[in-house]
């Protein structure tokens, strides 16, 4: 067991799972950190042992078969974007990449810490000055959720940007745990609970994320901010549609995890896009309020069926 | 602690780095290394970024464990062989510098970007690659506009295939003649290098650091302080609480209600209740958390409404004041008959605005060091205003007048917010009176936020009538302003609001009422177009309601109304020199108004405003005989000048504009010019910068000490060379008689004025005319000449969304005459910049009196995307009494800006804009009434 605050490099997944199975899981990975940093720098992060993964090149690598995509999870964002054989299969990643925080911040971030990212709420996201002033919210062990009045449940919004796109394609993760390797739907790691919004244990490890391809899949992303870039998201939207007529549409920013609605060509879309609205859970703890998000799904899935000709 | 093997610009450093500690940290404080800057350390601005074996990273958030082995370049590596990186000249030559503290960061982010952009052949695809490659790196200053330039210029230059030649790089200072000729400031180059130093990066030997405990209650009375645990950590030399330095302070003498540590209560959340200073920050962050308060918490006052009203049985936030509320300042002033006016007019228009709170989003934190030695204290700190400063310490300090000196180094922008004289600089310099050793401070951006200062969240209810032909009769306002905790430039704020609406338009029948109050919040204070921003923003939404009204172009209703050169307004003002038609027209030619307004596609829309503004304010703030400005110069034996002044360069060039009048009534280059400033030891007093005075005042001081030095020369050579001085020119380094039978070299002319003499000093002074009326508040306002203006912006509405994109903005602006283009244009960026941010996005949103959004992240600055293309106009008037023509160009060119923005959304979408930032939300609602009332 390591004492005080720590601060490893490890250079295999397997070295940094065996130094979490030491420490019997309280570490911190660390990979971009540029979440991480600002979490700790707030008082929200307060895990001494940090192990830093973010020189593990295996987990840096892109491969493709004949029926999968698999990107190493440590893949820079900036990387990703850059990548020819991502953006011939699935320009959107691309596309959604470039709305994600800031150039020189997608520089450093990685894929893994974007699904990973914390999620977030005016109240929460703060110094701990400001929480013990604002008499600390749920998500910081206050007695009650601020953003919604009293709420017993958090609802801190869910803010990855890679996680909505890469659902929407029905991508899955590689995880690596005590247990060994498991692949398994990205969308099952999220629990839903602002509180704690990943049902992993915190010594597992995305290693890749892998997407099916040969769906021939056209899919079309957005993404509410007020600033052009630099912003977390205040709703995501991707809206991914198979040749064979399956639709999979998937909503960030307005519920503690990812909201999806799966249809099918023909369906009605109006009442899709009316069942993502009421599957959302929008607390005012963003720049945008609540009513206009919430009227903002209807705007932006329109758009999207539009774009995508279904309909 | 573990050690480290990194290798900085080349260099081997072995450094001993803590488990957690930031590269930021290490570079600054280890390495010994401050051109890179700290400004928010959350990652959201940029100013730390640096390169890690060659990519550009965020050092304020990179561990520096984790650059073990790494090779970093900061921006003291660019330049080589004493000769600047091309892309660091560039940022010079296009004035892309101003304050320069966001520059390091972007240099080097640039710098990382280009080569991915060479292949970029088409121009506007690379400028629009370029704002986006630079779109996380915050500028305050510039709009941008002058960065991109630079950087999309450099792209283009190592994309060439073939070596052009480029005229080679002059440094500011060997760029020949004076007024009016385009330079970049004469410290861009260092600025640039990184070798500038702010008051965070001058660290005194033995210094300690100083850290705050603040109050988690917004009104509380403080009932007991036990320090006594912290006091035993290690490392902890000195606490301290309000009771030890009880002095009340505030610039304003009329608003000395502020004390620097809290006593007996506190009036906003984030008050300081206790300082610590100790070896590290950490520990004295540590000491802080150890430090127990209980409070009493009493019942709060957070809005306009709530401090209006009678307090009834609860506590006032101040016990001053004649009634039982806690309003801090009413004032009224009426001309004319507005009954008359009201009858006259044919067409009315009556609305009322609500304007949130905004932060100066300076780059730079407050930071300062304080020492006492035998000369008494010495403070270094980013302050506008060295001279108030320099009152308050005395005051709360209790030493003579005689036994402060203040000292201000490069500054990180100020726009208002480092004009008042704050806690944490009476903080250390008590801190470091009490431990015998210097004390620095530097905030973090939280507590930027909560030191605030800003521009005052308003209400106000407006009205104004014209005839039938567009004349206008009436304006009545009625004004209420947010002012939070203390007092601040508060007074000065609320009659702002109103006087500062009696021009640029002819009134006969004008009148006002404007109450301050204080709110359990932080306070707010002066903010670049101080006081009338909002006020102006409501006048000119009336008069676009009004134009539509008697349909009549909104142009053509503001050309028949402006006031003429040479006039008084209703209320006393002496208007001057007044560019308001030529600036205007110029807006309408260059937008193409005439025949694009109206047969815009659907969702855009075209919108214009026009504002003026106060060129110093003609009457001191602490009333004394002083001259509102002295500058000294010295010339000796080296045919050197040396210009003294106490005016405040705070990244608007005003160093560079001293030099440029001495050279220009000298006729001499800027190599023989040297500037010290700031420095209440060393130089004269000035007022400082604040109410756009210094070009004006600061300006005059330095022509008339010119003038002095000019004739001692000149009476010298007139006994030597027995010529009429009438007949003697000053220009290109020489002085010369008419018929040239008199030809010196400066030198020449030095040796015979300093022969048997020695150095010759002399000292010029700027006196405001006797200006205004005699009736009370007739000072307010009142300042020697007036800036004005115009702009029309072009906007793009989702019409689904609600969202407003600003695409253009055009401006122009009258500031007399551009003493340097280069800056001039630079201020008016950077104001039509700040300006769509508090249009479309920048507010201060609080929860029961603790602000929401304190960073960088979430209070929403324009970036380089968000940020539209401006296209700036300079309009010389030559102002009679301003230096060669000149006056102000900082603060003025704010105004008009934003009331066009929204003018441009009414004409997108019909929607009528009252309350601001403009909300997407509230567009489309409007639009919804709008249609459904179709």
């Amino acid at each position: 067991m390591l004492k005080g605050k720590t601060y490893i490099k490890a250079s295999t997944a397997e070295q940094a799972l065996s130094l979490a199975r030491e420490n019997n899981g309280r570490v911190r990975y660390f990979a971009g950190g540029t979440d991480v940093m600002v979490n700790r720098f707030q008082g929200n992060d307060l895990a001494d042992l940090l192990i830093d993964i973010s020189e593990i090149q295996a987990l840096k690598e892109v491969f493709a078969s004949d029926e999968t995509l698999a990107i190493g999870s440590l893949i820079s964002l900036d990387d990703l974007a850059g990548h020819s054989t991502v953006c011939d299969h699935f320009p959107v990643l691309a596309e959604a990449v470039k709305s994600v925080a800031s150039p020189t911040i997608r520089k450093t971030a990685t894929l893994g810490g974007n699904l990973l990212c914390g999620n977030r709420c005016s109240y929460f996201n703060q110094s701990e000055w400001w929480r013990e002033a604002s008499g600390y919210c749920l998500k910081s062990s206050g007695p009650v959720c601020l953003a919604s009045g009293g709420s017993k449940h958090c609802f801190a919004k869910f803010v990855s940007d890679m996680a909505i796109v890469l659902i929407s394609l029905n991508a899955c993760v590689e995880l690596l745990d005590f247990s060994g390797t498991s692949i398994k739907p990205l969308e099952s790691i999220y629990t839903g609970d602002g509180m704690a919004p990943r049902g992993i244990s915190p010594e597992s490890i995305i290693k890749a994320i892998r997407i099916p391809l040969n769906h021939h899949i056209s899919s079309v992303y957005k993404k509410l901010r007020k600033r052009a870039t630099l912003d977390f998201t205040s709703l995501t939207t991707a809206v991914s549609v198979k040749k064979a007529g399956s639709i999979r549409i998937v909503l960030g920013g307005v519920h503690a995890k990812p909201v999806i609605v799966d249809g099918k060509a023909g369906d009605d879309l109006k009442a899709l896009a009316a069942a993502a609205v009421s599957q959302s859970r929008i607390v005012d703890n963003d720049t945008y309020s609540r009513k206009y998000r919430k009227d903002m799904i209807i705007v932006f899935l329109e758009r999207s069926f539009k774009e995508l000709q279904l309909g | 602690m573990q050690q480290i093997n990194i290798s900085i610009n080349g260099k081997q450093f072995h450094l001993l780095a803590t488990e957690h500690e930031t590269l930021a940290h290490l570079i600054r404080e280890k390495a010994g290394l401050t051109g890179t800057k700290i400004g928010c350390e959350e990652g959201s601005c940029g100013a730390c970024t640096v390169l890690v074996d060659g990519k550009a990273v965020l050092s304020c958030i990179t561990p520096a464990l984790r650059c073990d082995g790494s090779e970093v370049t900061t921006i003291e590596a660019l330049a080589k062989d004493g000769k600047l990186h091309r892309l660091q000249e560039l940022f010079v030559e296009k004035g892309a510098i101003q304050c320069g503290f966001c520059t390091p960061g972007m240099v080097l982010t640039a710098l990382s970007l280009a080569p991915a952009l060479i292949r970029e052949t088409d121009s506007s695809a690379l400028i629009r690659k370029v704002k986006e490659g630079l779109s996380g790196n915050l500028c305050r200053c510039t709009g941008y506009k002058k960065i991109i330039e630079a950087v999309a210029g450099y792209v283009k230059e190592i994309s060439a295939t073939t070596v052009s030649k480029s005229s080679p790089f002059k440094p500011a200072h060997a760029i020949k003649g004076g007024v009016g000729i385009p330079r970049p400031y004469l410290e861009a180059e260092k600025k640039v290098r990184g070798a500038a130093e702010y008051a965070d990066d001058i660290v005194l030997k033995n210094s300690l650091h100083c850290k705050f405990l603040r109050s988690i209650h917004s009104h509380a009375r403080i009932e007991h302080i036990d320090v006594s645990e912290a006091m035993i950590m290690q490392g902890v030399h000195y606490i301290a609480t309000g009771r030890e330095i009880p002095g009340k302070f505030g610039v304003l003498p009329i608003s000395q209600d502020e004390t620097a540590i809290a006593v007996e209560k506190v009036r906003y959340a984030g008050e300081i209740v206790a300082a610590v200073a100790a070896d590290t920050e950490e520990i004295a962050a540590e000491a802080c958390r150890l430090i127990r308060v209980k409070y009493k918490p009493i019942r709060e006052f957070l809005t306009i409404e709530d401090s209006l009203n009678d307090a009834g049985e609860n506590e006032r936030i101040h016990e001053t004041g004649k009634f039982n509320n806690n309003i801090h300042k009413k004032a009224e002033l009426r001309f004319g008959d507005q009954q008359q006016g009201i009858k006259e007019a044919e067409f009315t228009s009556k609305m009322s605005f609500e304007f949130e709170g905004l932060s100066h989003g300076f780059t730079e934190p407050h930071a300062a060091t304080a020492y006492w030695d035998e000369n008494g204290l010495t403070i270094i700190t980013a302050t506008q205003v060295p001279h108030y400063l320099h009152r308050a310490l005395a005051k709360v300090m209790e030493v003579p007048l005689s036994r402060v000196r203040v000292i201000k180094p490069y500054l990180g922008g100020g726009f208002g917010g480092k004009s008042d004289p704050f806690p944490h600089e009476i903080i250390v310099s008590h801190l470091s009176r009490k431990t015998g050793r210097p004390v620095r401070v530097r905030l973090s951006r939280e507590e930027v936020f909560l030191t605030n200062h800003g521009r005052h969240p308003s209400k106000m209810t407006v009205e104004m009538g014209i005839s039938g032909e567009g004349t206008i009769k009436v304006l009545d306002a009625d004004v209420a302003i947010d002012g939070g905790a203390y007092g601040s430039f508060g007074v000065v704020t609320s009659y702002y609001n109103g006087v500062l609406l009696q021009a640029p338009y002819k009134l006969d029948n004008f009148g006002f009422r404007t109450y301050r109050v204080y709110t359990n919040k932080p306070q707010c204070g002066a903010m670049r177009g101080h006081g009338a921003v909002n006020s102006r923003f409501a006048v000119e939404s009336l008069i676009d309601d009004l134009a539509i009204k008697i349909a009549m172009d909104p142009c053509e209703l503001r050309m028949k109304n402006f006031l003429d050169s040479n006039t008084l307004t209703v209320g006393q003002y002496r208007i001057t020199s007044n560019g308001s038609r030529e600036s205007l027209q110029k807006v309408m030619d260059l937008s193409g108004w005439k025949d694009r307004r109206g047969k815009l596609e659907k969702g855009r829309g075209l919108g214009v405003a026009c504002g003026f503004f106060i060129s110093g304010s003609a009457l001191p703030i602490i009333w004394n005989e002083l001259p509102q400005s002295v500058v000294h110069l010295k010339l000796d034996f080296d045919g050197r000048v040396l210009v003294t002044s106490g005016s405040s360069d705070i990244g608007q060039g005003s160093d560079t504009m001293l030099a440029i009048i001495v050279s220009e009534v000298l006729g001499i280059g800027m190599d023989k010019i040297f500037v010290l400033a700031a420095d209440t030891l060393l130089t004269p007093v000035d007022f400082g910068s604040y109410s756009s005075r210094v070009t004006f005042m600061a300006g005059n001081a330095a022509k008339d000490a010119a003038l002095i030095l000019k004739k001692e020369i000149t009476e010298a050579l007139v006994i030597k060379h027995n010529i009429n001085p009438g007949e003697l020119n000053f220009s290109d380094d020489r002085i010369y008689s008419n018929d040239t039978t008199t030809n010196l070299s400066w030198m020449e002319a030095v040796e015979i004025l300093t022969a048997k003499r020695g150095a010759v000093s002399v000292s010029g002074k700027y006196i405001s005319p006797k200006l205004g009326g005699d009736f009370k508040g007739a000072g307010a306002g009142l300042s020697p000449s007036y800036s004005f203006g115009a702009c029309i912006a072009e906007v793009e509405v989702d019409m689904e969304t609600g969202y407003v994109k600003v695409t253009d903005v055009w401006g122009a602006h009258d500031c007399g005459k551009a003493l340097n283009p280069l800056a001039v244009e630079g201020q008016l960026e950077g104001s039509w910049h700040m300006g769509t941010g508090q249009a479309i996005s920048e507010q201060m949103k609080y929860y029961k009196g603790l602000l929401l959004n304190n960073n960088f992240l979430e209070y929403k600055i324009p970036t380089s995307v968000d940020t539209p293309d401006i296209h700036a106009s300079i309009i010389e008037t030559i102002d009679p009494e301003g230096p060669f023509g000149a006056k102000e160009a900082g603060e003025g060119a704010i105004h008009p800006v934003i009331p066009a923005i929204a003018n441009a959304i009414f004409n997108a979408t019909g929607v009528r804009i009252t309350s601001l930032p403009v909300s997407a939300e509230d567009i489309l609602a409007k639009m919804k009434e709008n249609h459904l009332a179709e």
